[in-house]
């Protein structure tokens, strides 16, 4: 019996002298099995090797972090140091004040990094999140089916107009995709198309604006009657059991349509150019610290890990994923390689969405918009010279409060 | 005439069963479909109904890594102890207030569905904040405690609205007889009250295995079915969610098929002397 407690007291005495001195370090992120398993097997080995520590990883999709971390910081019990987070869902985060100004540490940012990428985690003059992957939405076509049709793939609006009425004659169906299920995702893609037509969205009713949903009218009657419905994933389903033989989506689909589904004619490249200029939305994550988190030295350690060169290149060479720096390359996968150069093409004619307090109002505001127009069928100008005024009183508020 | 007409009665009666019982089980049938066939049969424009190309790939896929047995277990944990705690203060919560006087029950009643009136997602940052203070984030006790604050109003409901048929002269009958209080509950009251029990059990079961939004909540290192499933579908992957869901489903049936015989109506016919 003594031997037997012995043993376990010894066993006991082993496993908490194996916990003694390690730190841990809790990060969230939002991946794919794929990506945990590169982050898992190649890149927090190397951290924690270097800064004898243990990294203890969980998934949460980026959409559902911002009340999980509310919850977190209201019961004053953050058990996360460290979070990546989508670019385009990072001004809750703020306004909750639920995330460290890192404003002190934005020297400690490697000057290789992109500089506009910078720019993302700035809100007003303080810095809150820190870059570490971009992301671009590509546009995605079936090439056995422009094939068939002797079509190109379309760089211009007027040849996207073309190419749909093209489907249309020969099916008898709209084969173009939108994202017309509401929300970020169609947001993003008319946000692109403004620019792209010269307009400033948040003045709804300048010429760019008004252009752009012209052009959206007349495209309306060629598109998949699935665009109701397409979202960031659904998109993916649509291109693959081919309601759309041409939509935009993120890079991720790749791995989906091509790697998952087999569906190898689904090609990709960096999109169309609009009247005045060829613009695309830049997405991508960025890291930032939890108020209130136990480990901030450490966090801060591994976010600059994570955009170091290193790191950076492991990244671009298996998962494909496009660079942050300006000084790192990496050999990617060869089936891979088209999609990662259009990825780069549309980074080229990046546009960052600004971070503004009031991005919230006017995501609502151009989705009733583009509701009323294009579903409802309402006339163009009225409808935005209402939501110009709508966003003016908006601005003018937010601006008198702060 | 009237034998023919009986016949046609009872055909049209048939159709009609196959009928329902065919839109139930459609859209279980091509989640099970789903599961089992290749991308290229399914990512069509005219996908096949029946199964022509199977494969075990997803199922492989699903079963071969630890990603299933963590959410599996965590599920099916939470879900019992979720249904034990609530029938655990359900049964002698229910049993008294079908005891009361018809108007003070009616109103204690209306006081346990008070919480309900309010919707989940308005109730469930400040329930989980509360959870997060007492340390219960990623713990099963946590997650089937806050299950059991939405699942016992109706647990009550159908547990009162069960001991109430049992008619209260059977009871007094049994203490003339000799029986205790404990004894009427034991031997008289349960065993004729398993239809309703049941019926409560297979409930918070069930609500507790699909529940989502405090599992979002309280959930980080270990994520339940449902949260897995989630997953699947945020990241646009058909085949695995149609697996995940096809699993989840399984212990659903088991666990209805199993308590059902329990669900036998006139337990108390007959039962008083007369």
């Amino acid at each position: 019996m003594k031997r037997i407690i012995t043993l376990l007291f010894l066993l006991v005495f082993i496993c908490g002298c194996r916990s003694v001195g390690k730190d841990v370090l809790r990060v969230v992120m939002g991946l794919t099995e794929e990506e945990w398993q590169v982050m898992r097997q190649d890149i927090f080995p190397l951290f924690e090797k270097e800064h004898d520590c243990r990294i203890k990883a969980y998934q949460v999709e980026a959409q559902d972090w911002v009340r999980k971390l509310e919850a977190m910081v209201s019961a004053n019990k953050v058990t996360v140091d460290v979070f990546s987070q989508d670019n385009m869902r990072l001004y809750p985060l703020v306004a909750k004040k639920l995330v460290e100004d890192l404003t002190a540490y934005v020297d400690k940012i490697p000057s290789q990094i992109t500089p506009s990428m910078k720019e993302v985690g700035v809100f007003r003059t303080r810095t809150y999140f820190f870059p570490y992957r971009p992301n671009v939405q590509i546009t995605y076509y079936n090439q056995k089916k422009f094939n068939e049709y002797n079509l190109k793939p379309p760089k211009t609006w007027d040849e996207l107009l073309k190419v749909g009425k093209r489907f249309k004659e020969a099916e008898g169906v709209g084969r173009l995709g939108l994202k017309l299920w509401g929300g970020s995702p169609t947001v993003a893609q008319v946000y692109e198309l403004i620019v792209s037509a010269g307009g400033e969205p948040f003045e709804f009713n300048d010429q760019g604006c008004i252009d752009t949903f012209v052009f959206l009218k007349k495209l309306y009657p060629y598109l998949s009657v699935d665009s109701k419905k397409a979202k960031w994933d659904t998109t993916n389903t649509y291109l693959a059991n081919e309601s759309f033989y041409l939509a935009q989506n993120w890079p991720f689909g790749v791995n989906i349509i091509v790697k998952e589904y087999g569906k190898n004619e689904i090609k990709a490249y960096s999109g169309w150019r609009g009247p005045k200029r060829e613009a695309h939305t830049v997405g991508g994550e960025v890291l930032g610290i939890p108020k209130g988190a136990k480990n901030k030295e450490l966090a801060l350690k591994f976010i600059l890990f994570l955009e170091s060169r290193e790191v950076q290149e492991i990244l671009v060479s298996k998962l494909g994923w496009p660079l942050v720096r300006q000084d790192a390359y990496g050999q990617i996968a060869e089936w891979q390689e088209p999609y990662f150069e259009a990825v780069e093409e549309a980074l080229k004619e990046g546009v960052y969405r600004p971070n503004v307090l009031y991005w919230g109002d006017f995501e609502k505001f151009l989705n009733e918009a583009i509701m009323r127009i294009l579903v409802n069928q309402e006339e163009i100008k009225p409808v935005l010279n209402q939501y110009h005024q709508k966003m003016q009183d908006v601005i003018i508020a937010y601006e008198t409060r702060c | 005439m009237k034998r023919h007409k009986e016949k046609i009665k009872r055909i049209v009666l048939a159709l009609a069963l196959v009928l329902v019982i065919s839109w139930v089980i459609f859209p279980l049938y091509i989640m099970v479909k789903i599961s089992v066939s290749s991308p290229q049969e399914v990512m069509t424009q005219h996908p096949s109904f029946l199964i022509k190309d199977f494969t075990p790939d997803h199922w492989q896929k699903v079963l071969s890594g630890q990603a299933i047995r963590g959410p599996l277990t965590k599920s099916l944990a939470v879900a019992t102890i979720s249904m034990i705690i609530t029938l655990g203060i359900g049964i002698p919560a229910a049993y008294g207030i079908s005891h009361l006087p018809k108007r003070w029950g009616y109103l204690a009643l209306i006081a346990i569905f008070f919480t309900r009136m309010f919707p989940e997602v308005g109730i469930a940052l400040p329930i989980a904040i509360k959870f997060l203070e007492w340390n219960l984030l990623d713990t099963n006790i946590g997650l089937a405690l806050a299950h059991v604050i939405r699942v016992l109003p109706i647990a009550c409901w159908i547990l009162v609205g069960t001991f109430q048929t049992i008619p209260r002269e059977l009871e007094e009958q049994a203490q003339i007889d000799g029986a205790t209080k404990k004894v009427v509950l034991q031997r008289i009251v349960l065993p004729l009250s398993m239809g309703g029990i049941s019926v409560a059990a297979i409930f918070s079961w069930l609500f507790s295995w699909d529940e989502f939004t405090y599992a979002l909540y309280l959930c980080l290192a270990q994520p339940t079915l449902p949260l897995k499933i989630y997953y699947y579908i945020t990241r646009g992957s058909w085949f695995l969610t149609a697996t995940y869901a096809t699993i989840i489903t399984i212990p659903v049936v088991i666990i209805t098929y199993s308590l059902q015989r329990f669900l036998k109506a006139g337990y108390t016919a007959g039962a008083l002397k007369g």
